[in-house]
C-alpha cells in the first residue's frame, strides 16, 4: 500500500533517459563524423594552394654580384619570373604586372617577407642585371634580379621549373611565359603558365600563402593539415 | 531515502534541455577524442599528421643514375618497392652531415624489422673528393644498410639536386678541413611507388621520422 500513496504527495521524478536515446547518439556519431568531414571537404573554410612539388635549388649571382642561393629565400614568399637582358617590348607586360604587384605589397600587411626573383636566362652579368633591375623600375630590396652560367641555368629553368629556353636569332630567346610562386619551405604552390597572369589571383594566392605562413602554427595547423589532405584548394 | 528525496524542488528547477546536455556533451567529447586520436594516428584509419612536410606531387619523382660501390650505376627506380629517405652531404661534412646520418641510424633502429623496407642514400656533393669507396666507407660506419653515391659529372649531381630543392656551392674552408661545401640539408623521403612524400629540414629526429615511416611503409 505504501507504493501507491506515495507517487500522490512526492513531487514528479525525473524521467531516466531511454536506452533508445543513448543508442540512438552513439549511432549518430560516427554519421556526424562522415558529415563534418563532407562539410570540411565541400565549403572548405580553410583554404590552401596545393604543395606542387619542391622548387628548385640554385646558386645565382644577383645584380649586386652576390650570390642568391635557394637557401637565402627559405622563409620567404617568392614569386619567380623569368627574362633576359634584351627582351625589351617581350618582356613589358610581365614587368608592368610585376611592378603592379609590387606597388601593392603593402596592402597585403605581410607578416612573412615577399619577395620577386626574375632570373635571366641569358647569363646575364651583374651589371646587365642591375641595368635590367633599373629599367623595370625595380626595388631592389624585394625584387631581385640573378642569372648563372648555361649549365646551372639550363638545370635550374629547365630542369626545375620545367620552362623551355633557347637562344634565337638577334640576341633574343624563345622562351616559355610562366611565373612560379614557391613558400618558405621552398615548395611550388603555384605555376602562372602565360605572358600575364590576372594580377587578382596573384594577390589571391599571396594572401593563401600568408594565411598558411601566419596562422598554421599550434593547434590551428591541424585544419590546414587537413586542407591540404582533403584538397580544399580555391576554385 | 532518495536524493530526489532530500532536495524534493531539485529536479523540478532544472529545464527540458538539462536532460540532452549530458548525451551531447558526450557525443561532442567522442568526436573531438575520434579526431584527435585519428589524426595522431593511433586508430588503424584516417589521416595523418607527419612531423615533415607533406608533398603531393601528382606524379612520381624523376629517375637518375648515379655510382655506387665499385662505380656500379645505381638507378632510383632500382629500390621501387622500398621508401626511400635521401639525404645530400659529403664525407668532409664537418657537423650537418654526421649529425643527421646518426639520427637515421637512431630512426632505423626505432623501425625494427620494418627497416628492412627502407633505403637511405647519401649522395655526395662533392663527388671531386668523394670516391665510391670512401664513401660507402663513410655511410656503413652509421650503418650497414646505408648507400652512398656519387656522381661522375657537375651534371650527374645537379639532375638529382635540382629538383629535389638541393642548393650546393664550395666555399673556402681551413688549411686542416681544405675546401667545404655549403648544402641544403633536408630529407627527402620518397615511397615505394617513386613519389616524393615528405621533407624534414635539418634538426629532425630519428624517432620522428620512424614515426611517420611506419605509415609511409603501410601505404
Amino acid at each position: 500500500m505504501q507504493s501507491a500513496a506515495a507517487p500522490t504527495s512526492a513531487p514528479s521524478r525525473q524521467k531516466p533517459i531511454p536506452r533508445r536515446f543513448l543508442w540512438g547518439w552513439l549511432w549518430a556519431l560516427p554519421v556526424l563524423l562522415a558529415l563534418g568531414l563532407a562539410w570540411f571537404s565541400i565549403m572548405r573554410p580553410v583554404q590552401v594552394l596545393p604543395r606542387i612539388t619542391l622548387a628548385p635549388g640554385y646558386a645565382l649571382t644577383d645584380q649586386n654580384g652576390r650570390l642568391l642561393t635557394s637557401e637565402t629565400m627559405r622563409g620567404k614568399i617568392v614569386l619567380y619570373s623569368f627574362a633576359y637582358a634584351q627582351c625589351g617590348a617581350t618582356c613589358a607586360p610581365t614587368a608592368d604586372l610585376l611592378r603592379a604587384l609590387q606597388a601593392r605589397l603593402p596592402e597585403l600587411g605581410a607578416e612573412v617577407p615577399i619577395e620577386f626573383v626574375t632570373i635571366a636566362i641569358d647569363e646575364a652579368t651583374p651589371e646587365e642585371l642591375a641595368a635590367l633591375a633599373q629599367t623595370r623600375g625595380a626595388d631592389t630590396a624585394v625584387w631581385h634580379f640573378a642569372s648563372a652560367d648555361a649549365n646551372r641555368l639550363k638545370w635550374v629553368v629547365g630542369g626545375g621549373f620545367g620552362l623551355y629556353f633557347a637562344p634565337g636569332p638577334d640576341g633574343t630567346y624563345l622562351l616559355d611565359q610562366g611565373y612560379m610562386l614557391v613558400d618558405g619551405a621552398g615548395i611550388l604552390r603555384a605555376e602562372y603558365l602565360r605572358a600575364v597572369p590576372d594580377i587578382e589571383l596573384v594577390m589571391r594566392d599571396l594572401r593563401l600563402l600568408l594565411q598558411e605562413a601566419q596562422h598554421s602554427e599550434g593547434p590551428a595547423r591541424y585544419a590546414y593539415e587537413a586542407a591540404h589532405l582533403f584538397a580544399c584548394y580555391p576554385r | 531515502m532518495t536524493p530526489t528525496e532530500l532536495h524534493p524542488l531539485l529536479p523540478s528547477t532544472r529545464p527540458r534541455w538539462f536532460r540532452f546536455l549530458l548525451p551531447i556533451l558526450a557525443v561532442l567529447a567522442g568526436f573531438g577524442l575520434g579526431a584527435v586520436l585519428l589524426w595522431r594516428g593511433v586508430l588503424p584509419i584516417g589521416p595523418r599528421q607527419f612531423h615533415g612536410t607533406l608533398i603531393q606531387s601528382p606524379t612520381p619523382l624523376a629517375n637518375f643514375t648515379l655510382y655506387g660501390p665499385d662505380n656500379t650505376p645505381v638507378s632510383l627506380r632500382d629500390f621501387r618497392g622500398k621508401v626511400v629517405i635521401l639525404y645530400f652531404g659529403y664525407t668532409y661534412c664537418p657537423d650537418v652531415c654526421p649529425a643527421t646520418l646518426a639520427e637515421l641510424k637512431q630512426m632505423m633502429a626505432a623501425l625494427g624489422k620494418q627497416a628492412a623496407q627502407v633505403q637511405v642514400i647519401m649522395i655526395s656533393v662533392d663527388p671531386e673528393r668523394d670516391t665510391a669507396v670512401a664513401l660507402q666507407k663513410y655511410v656503413t660506419h652509421f650503418h650497414p644498410s646505408f648507400i652512398g653515391l656519387t656522381g661522375q659529372s657537375e651534371d650527374d649531381i645537379l639532375a638529382v639536386t635540382t629538383p629535389l630543392g638541393i642548393y650546393y656551392e664550395k666555399h673556402a674552408g681551413t688549411a686542416a678541413t681544405g675546401y667545404l661545401i655549403d648544402h641544403t640539408a633536408t630529407l627527402s623521403v620518397i615511397d615505394k611507388k617513386g613519389y616524393l612524400r615528405l621533407i624534414y629540414p635539418f634538426g629532425i629526429f630519428g624517432k620522428d621520422i620512424a614515426a611517420d615511416l611506419q605509415t609511409i611503409i603501410k601505404d
